[in-house]
C-alpha cells in the first residue's frame, strides 16, 4: 500500500491499529529476553566481515511494511554470543545492520558489496577509528562501492567500547533509509577473577546472578566493558535509536521502481523525457512517525532476538535482570534527532562516550583512576553518538522489605544475613539466600513490610494502608503486589489484593517488578500517532530464583 | 487511548459495585473510596521518638533537629521486636487532586489542561512554597475565618461535622498509625487545630475544591532526607471532559532504587480511577532535584500539563552549628578529629544506607550519590549570613546545601525551583473539544517557566483563571522572578518536562555554576568536584540539573572558619535575564516577544 492510500484510510485504520496493538500486546511472548547479539569473525581468524547493502521491507506494529535499505551479510556469519548460533540469522539486509563484535587490538576488515537499487553508491564510515579504504570509487567522505561493486575498509580496533557505523554516502537520505549499525570492541585485557577483579564467570555469585542452578547461560561478550574493574558487568544490552519518516521511504520505493521500467539513459515512453539518472528523494520537511529501538517499535521490540516474524529486524529491546545485577547498556543514537531516554528504576553510570572511558584526574591508591562519568536517570543519545553505562537495581533504601518478609506470616519468615564488609556490605549474598529466593536482599529493611495486616482489623503493622485494588486499573505487568517473588501476592496484605497471576506480561512463575524504559520526548512513545508504541520497553527485575533465559 | 477509555467505562462501573459494600466500614473507608493517609506514627518515626531525634515541631527541620549520625533504635510492633537505624527526619504528607483546570497564557489565551491541583498546603502553594507538610500540620482541620481561601470554598459543614466528640465515622485525614504498639484512632483527633494548610479529607470537599483546581506546574513538593513521604492522589475526574474516564498516577521521576509499585507507570503497576484515592509512600531518596508527573498516556497527559516539581534537601542542612561538614560524612571519631562543639559522633559513612562506598575501590557502589571529598575543606555549619538582610530567611536558619557535599561547595541561600515546559495550543484546544489528538504533529507554541511565559514570569502574585463556572481559581501560583541581595547565591533547581524538544536556558551577565546533574552531585568517584561554569544549560524532556547563580563575581579563596567565602566583587545591582537562546521559544504563540525568559534582580 502506498503512503497516499494509507493516509486516505487513516481514520478507518485508527481503530484497526488500536486493536492490532492491543492484541499484539496481549499476545506478546513474555519470554523475549535479549543480550547483545551480533556477528564475529570465526574463532582464531582475523576480524573479517563481508557485508552487503540492499533494499527490503521492515514491519511495524501498525501492520505497515516499510521499504528500507540496510546492511546485511554477504554469506554465512558466525554469531556471538555462541548460544545464538542455532537461532541466529543474518540476511542480506537488516535493520540495524549486523552488530560487528571484535576485540581490542584486532585488525578489522569489512568488505561491502553494493546491492542497493536506484544506482546509489554505498559506503560505511566508522567514526572513532582510523580507516583505510580500498576498491570502489572515491566518494566525499570515504571510498564508495559502485552499484554491484564492492569496497573494503580496514581499521585497527584500538580501544574497547560501543561505536556507531553508518553510511558515508548522502547520509541525510541513506541513514534515514536504514543504513546504520554498531561496532562493539571487547577489551583485550578485561579484568579476570580475583580480588579487585570481575566476578568469576563460574563462581556462585555470577551464576546466581545469571540464574540459580543454570550454568552455561552466561551471555556476556566479555566480563567487563573496558580494561577496568569498575566496568565489570553481569548482563548487557544494545539499543540503537532511530526515527523514521515513511514519506521518504515511499519516495525511494517509487523512484527505485520507476527506474526499472525507465532505466537511466533511456527515455520515458509516455513523456519522451530522459529517464532520471539517480534517485531524487526529498528529505525535508521531515515528519517522522515511527520511533524505533533496534529497528522495532513497542511492542515488537519486546519480542525475542531473531524472532522469525521479523526477518529483517533481528535485534530486540527487552532487558531483564536480577536484583544487584550490573547491567551494561550500550546505546547508540542513529537518526537525526537526540532522544532523552529515561531509565525508570535507578540511574545509569555513564562509563564512556564513543568508546572513550571517562576517568578521574586522580590515580587512586590502586594505581588506576576511578570512574568520572555522570550518573543520569535520563540518558541523552545524540545523533551518531554511542554511550556505555551501567545500571543496577537493588531496592536499597526503600524503607520496606521488597519481598514483604515478616515474622507474622508463615512461609515469609526467612533470614537476611548481611555481608558485614566488602563491596556488597548490607546485602545478603549467602548461599542461604539463594535457597530462600532473597539473594541480594537489602537487609536493613528486612522484616519491614508495607503492611502486616489489612487496615481495619488491627494495627496494620507497617507505615501504609494499601488501597483497595478494585478502585484502580491494573497494567499488564502488574503482579498485584508491591513485592518481588513468586508467592509475593500472598504476602500483600492490602485490602482486596489482586488475584495472583493476572499480569499477562509478568506471569505468576516470573512475578518480577517492571520498570518502563522510554524516550522522555513522550511523543516518541507512539507509533504513527497511536499510543502506546515507539521507543518504549519494559525492564523486568526478576526474583533471584527465576531463571532469565536470554535466548528465548 | 480514546477507544480504550471507552472500553474502561465498563470496567469502572464493575469496579464501583464492591466499593459500595466497602464504604460500610467507616474505619477503613471514612471517605468512601477517597481515603487520605498521613499517619501520626510509623515504625520508623514512632511515638516514642529516640532522644537523639525528637519529633520535629516545625516544618523547617533546620531549627528543630540536629543531624547527629546514625542511631540504632529498637521497638516492638505487634509484639514483634524490630531494630533499625535512624538518621532523624519526620513524617511528611501532601495531598493532590488529579483532574483538569484552566490556565492563562502570557498573551491572554485561556488554555485547558489535564492537571493536578493542591488539596493540602493551600496557603503555602499560594505563596509559592511547597505544599508538603509535617503530619501534625497536615492533619489539622482545613479552615479560615472567611470560609473561603485562595479562591477555594471551604466545606461549610466540615468544622461542625468534625467537632469534638464527633463520631468515628467523621471523615478526616489520618490512617492507621502505631502508637506504642496500640493503634491510634484512624478517623478523628479533636485536638487538631484548624489551619489554612491542612489537608482536605472530606469527600464532598475534595470534590468541590478539587474539581478544576489544577495548576501548572502541579503542586510543589519538597522534603528532607530521612523523611517518610505520604502523597495522596485523589482522582476527581475531568469535568470539562465528561466523556473521558482517565486514570492518573504520580511518577517520582529519577528516584534511585525506585519501587515499581509506587512508580506510577500504569502498565507496570496501577492507576487510580475517578472517585478514588491512593497513597504513595516513599522513604525520601538521596538529596537532589527531581520532579514528578502523571504517567498515564504520557504524550498526552504531560503535554496537557500534569507535571510538577520535587526536591529533596540533604541531611547536611541539619548538621549541628559549628560542626564540620566533612566530619558529618566520615564521622569525628578518634583520628578524624572533631571540629567545633560537636561531640564525638558517627557520620553518614557509618550507616550503610547513607554511606557512599568508594573507599574499597572494588565493585563499589558505582551509583551512590556523594563520594566523600578528596580532602577536608574545614567548612563548618553556620547560620545563613543573610539573616537580617534578606527577609525571606527567618532567624535561626542554617546555611543550605544542594547535596551532602562534605565540603560546603554547594552552599546557597535561596531555593529557586524552575520547571521548563511547552504547550501546544492546538493540542490543548483539540483536547478540550472532544477530538482525538495527533502526536506526530505536536508543536509547542508557548514556552513556560513555572507555567508562565514572559512577562508573566516576573509577576509576584499567583495568577488565577476564571473557569466555566465563573469562579476564579489559582492556576499558576509560582513566579520565577529571582531576587538576590549582593553576595547571595540562588540554587536554580531546573527541570524540563517538554515532551517534544530540547530546551536551552542561558544567563545574561551572571555565570551559571552547574553543580548537580539529574539529582546527583557532580563529583567523580575519587572525590573530585566536577562543577562546570557556563552561561547556558540544555535539558531534554525528563532531565533536571542544579545551577548556582552567585550574585558575587569574585570570592576570597581564603577559608575562614565559620563563614562563607567573602565576596570581594559583587555583581552590580540591577536586572539580569535568564532566557532561552532557542530563539523561536522567545514567543507567546503569535507574539514574537516573550516565551522562556525571566529576570534576576540583584539588590
Amino acid at each position: 500500500m502506498t503512503y497516499l492510500k494509507m493516509k486516505a484510510r487513516k481514520v478507518e485504520l485508527q481503530l484497526a491499529r488500536i486493536v492490532v496493538i492491543v492484541v499484539s500486546t496481549l499476545l506478546l511472548a513474555s519470554t523475549g529476553k535479549a543480550a547483545t547479539p551480533g556477528i564475529t569473525a570465526a574463532a582464531g581468524g582475523a576480524s573479517r566481515f563481508n557485508l552487503t547493502a540492499a533494499a527490503n521491507y521492515i514491519s511495524q506494529p501498525d501492520g505497515m511494511q516499510i521499504y528500507s535499505w540496510g546492511y546485511g551479510c554477504a554469506g554465512a556469519a558466525t554469531y556471538a554470543p555462541a548460544t545464538f548460533a542455532s537461532v541466529g540469522f543474518c540476511p542480506t539486509m537488516q535493520i540495524p545492520g549486523p552488530t560487528l563484535i571484535v576485540t581490542e587490538g584486532q585488525t578489522v576488515t569489512v568488505t561491502l558489496t553494493n546491492n542497493l537499487p536506484g544506482r546509489a553508491n554505498a559506503s560505511i564510515v566508522f567514526p572513532g577509528f582510523n580507516v583505510s579504504a580500498t576498491g570502489g570509487a572515491a566518494g566525499l567522505q570515504t571510498r564508495e562501492a559502485l552499484p554491484g561493486g564492492s569496497v573494503t575498509y580496514t581499521f585497527q580496533a584500538t580501544t574497547p567500547g560501543t561505536r556507531a557505523y553508518y553510511s558515508g554516502t548522502q547520509p541525510d537520505f541513506q541513514i534515514e533509509m536504514g543504513l546504520y549499525g554498531a561496532v562493539v570492541v571487547l577489551p583485550s585485557s578485561a579484568p579476570g577473577t580475583g580480588t579487585g577483579q570481575c566476578a568469576s564467570l563460574g563462581s556462585d555469585i555470577a551464576q546466581v546472578r545469571l540464574g540459580a542452578g543454570n550454568t552455561g547461560h552466561d551471555l556476556r561478550l566479555a566480563s567487563a566493558a573496558y580494561d577496568h574493574p569498575e566496568t565489570c558487568y553481569d548482563r548487557e544490552y544494545l539499543f540503537q535509536f532511530m526515527e523514521l519518516d515513511p514519506r521518504i521511504h515511499r519516495q525511494a520505493e517509487e523512484q527505485a521502481l520507476a527506474m526499472v521500467t525507465c532505466p537511466p539513459g533511456g527515455t520515458n515512453t509516455t513523456t519522451g523525457d530522459p529517464c532520471p539518472m539517480t534517485l531524487n528523494v526529498m528529505t525535508e520537511p521531515y515528519r517522522p512517525v515511527y520511533y524505533l529501538i533496534n529497528g522495532r517499535a513497542m511492542p515488537d521490540d519486546m519480542d525475542a532476538d531473531y524472532a522469525p516474524n521479523y526477518t529483517h529486524q533481528p535485534y530486540n529491546g527487552n532487558p531483564h535482570m536480577h536484583p544487584g545485577d550490573l547491567v551494561l547498556v550500550r546505546i547508540v543514537g542513529q537518526g537525526r534527532w537526540a532522544h532523552p531516554f529515561h531509565e525508570h528504576g535507578n540511574h545509569v553510570r555513564l562509563l564512556a562516550r564513543d568508546g572513550n572511558l571517562i576517568l578521574s584526574q586522580n590515580v587512586g591508591t590502586t594505581g588506576r583512576a576511578d570512574l568520572a562519568g555522570r550518573m543520569e536517570f535520563t540518558t541523552d543519545t545524540y545523533p551518531g553518538q554511542a554511550m556505555d553505562g551501567i545500571f543496577y537495581w537493588s531496592g536499597k533504601g526503600l524503607g520496606w522489605d521488597i519481598y514483604g518478609h515478616t515474622p507474622a506470616f508463615a512461609g515469609a519468615n526467612v533470614p537476611c544475613n548481611p555481608n558485614t564488609s566488602g563491596p556488597n556490605a548490607g546485602f545478603d549474598t549467602s548461599s542461604t539466600a539463594i535457597a530462600n529466593g532473597n539473594y541480594f536482599e537489602w537487609c536493613a529493611d528486612h522484616h519491614h513490610p508495607l503492611e502486616q495486616n489489612p487496615l481495619g482489623q488491627i494495627a496494620s503493622g507497617g507505615p501504609v494502608a494499601q488501597f483497595d485494588s478494585t478502585i484502580a486499573t491494573h497494567g499488564l505487568w502488574d503482579a498485584g503486589t508491591p513485592y518481588l517473588g513468586e508467592n509475593a501476592t500472598t504476602r500483600n496484605k492490602g485490602a482486596t489484593p489482586l488475584a495472583p497471576g493476572k499480569a499477562s506480561q509478568n506471569p505468576l512463575q516470573e512475578s518480577g517488578i517492571a520498570f518502563m524504559w522510554h524516550s522522555h520526548n513522550e511523543r516518541e512513545i507512539t507509533t504513527n500517532d497511536i499510543f502506546p508504541g515507539g521507543m518504549l520497553m519494559m525492564m523486568l527485575v526478576d526474583p533471584p530464583d527465576f531463571f532469565i533465559d536470554e535466548t528465548l | 487511548m480514546r477507544k480504550t477509555n471507552q472500553i474502561c467505562l465498563l470496567t469502572i462501573l464493575l469496579c464501583l459495585a464492591p466499593l459500595a459494600a466497602k464504604a460500610q466500614n467507616p474505619k477503613v473507608q471514612g471517605g468512601g473510596s477517597f481515603l487520605v493517609q498521613c499517619p501520626q506514627y510509623t515504625p520508623f518515626h514512632p511515638a516514642a521518638a529516640p532522644s537523639a531525634y525528637p519529633t520535629p515541631t516545625t516544618q523547617s527541620q533546620d531549627n528543630s533537629q540536629n543531624y547527629v549520625g546514625p542511631v540504632s533504635v529498637s521497638e516492638t510492633i505487634n509484639g514483634v521486636p524490630i531494630t533499625y537505624v535512624s538518621n532523624g527526619g519526620a513524617i511528611k504528607c501532601q495531598e493532590i487532586s488529579g483532574g483538569d483546570g484552566m490556565m492563562t497564557e502570557a498573551d491572554g489565551n485561556q488554555t485547558f489542561m489535564f492537571s493536578f491541583g493542591p488539596l493540602s498546603g493551600l496557603d503555602n502553594i499560594k505563596h509559592g512554597l511547597p505544599g508538603t507538610l509535617l503530619n501534625s500540620d497536615f492533619n489539622g482541620v482545613y479552615s479560615d475565618a472567611a470560609g473561603t481561601h485562595n479562591g477555594y470554598y471551604n466545606s461549610p459543614t466540615l468544622p461542625s461535622v468534625c467537632a469534638a466528640g464527633a463520631p468515628s465515622s467523621c471523615p478526616t485525614a489520618g490512617a492507621a498509625g502505631i502508637a506504642g504498639g496500640a493503634i491510634t484512632d484512624p478517623t478523628f483527633d479533636p485536638s487538631r487545630p484548624p489551619n489554612t494548610n491542612a489537608a482536605i479529607a472530606d469527600p464532598a470537599t475534595i470534590m468541590t475544591v478539587g474539581v478544576l483546581n489544577g495548576s501548572i506546574p502541579a503542586p510543589l513538593m519538597a522534603f528532607d532526607e530521612d523523611d517518610e513521604f505520604f502523597l495522596t492522589l485523589s482522582n476527581v475526574g475531568m469535568i470539562m471532559r465528561p466523556d473521558l474516564f482517565e486514570q492518573h498516577t504520580v511518577h517520582f521521576h529519577g528516584y534511585p532504587n525506585a519501587s515499581s509499585y509506587y512508580d506510577g507507570v500504569p502498565d507496570a503497576s496501577w492507576a487510580i480511577n475517578i472517585g478514588g484515592s491512593a497513597t504513595y509512600y516513599y522513604m525520601a531518596p538521596d538529596a537532589g532535584t527531581y520532579f514528578w508527573h502523571c504517567h498515564v498516556t504520557p504524550p498526552e497527559h504531560l503535554q496537557m500539563g500534569m507535571v510538577g516539581q520535587l526536591y529533596v534537601r540533604p541531611r547536611q542542612n541539619r548538621v549541628t552549628l559549628g560542626n564540620g561538614l566533612y566530619q558529618s560524612l566520615v564521622g569525628c571519631l578518634g583520628s578524624n578529629g572533631c571540629i567545633g562543639a560537636g561531640a564525638s559522633q558517627a557520620g553518614q559513612q557509618s550507616d550503610l544506607r547513607t554511606a557512599c562506598n568508594t573507599s574499597s575501590r572494588t565493585n563499589q557502589d558505582i551509583l551512590c550519590s556523594t563520594p566523600v571529598p578528596q580532602a577536608d575543606s574545614h567548612f563548618t555549619q553556620i547560620l545563613d549570613p543573610f539573616i537580617g538582610t534578606d527577609p525571606r530567611i527567618p532567624a535561626g536558619t542554617r546555611l543550605k546545601y544542594a547535596y551532602n557535599d562534605g565540603d560546603g561547595s554547594t552552599w546557597y541561600n535561596v531555593d529557586v525551583p524552575l520547571q521548563i515546559h511547552g504547550f501546544d495550543p492546538n493540542f490543548h484546544f483539540v483536547g478540550m473539544t472532544f477530538n482525538p489528538e495527533g502526536f506526530a504533529d505536536m508543536k509547542d507554541k508557548y514556552f513556560l517557566l513555572n507555567g508562565r511565559s514572559y512577562p508573566d514570569t516576573v509577576g509576584a502574585q499567583a495568577i488565577g483563571t476564571e473557569d466555566t463556572d465563573g469562579r476564579t481559581r489559582f492556576s499558576q501560583p509560582l513566579p520565577s522572578l529571582i531576587a538576590l541581595y549582593q553576595g547571595e547565591r540562588a540554587l536554580l533547581r531546573l527541570s524540563d518536562l517538554d515532551v517534544t524538544e530540547y530546551q536551552t536556558l542561558a544567563s545574561l551577565g551572571i555565570p551559571m555554576q552547574l553543580v548537580g546533574y539529574q539529582a546527583k552531585l557532580l563529583r567523580d568517584q575519587a572525590g573530585n568536584n566536577l562543577p562546570m561554569t557556563t552561561n547556558s544549560v540544555t535539558l531534554g524532556g525528563g532531565e533536571s540539573l542544579d545551577v548556582i547563580l552567585d550574585s558575587c563575581l569574585v570570592r576570597s579563596t581564603t577559608v575562614v572558619a565559620g563563614s562563607v567565602p567573602a565576596c570581594t566583587t559583587p555583581v552590580p545591582k540591577g536586572t539580569y535575564f535568564l532566557y532561552t537562546p532557542n530563539l523561536d521559544h522567545l514567543s507567546n504563540d503569535a507574539e514574537n516577544f516573550g516565551g522562556l525568559m525571566t529576570e534576576v534582580v540583584v539588590q
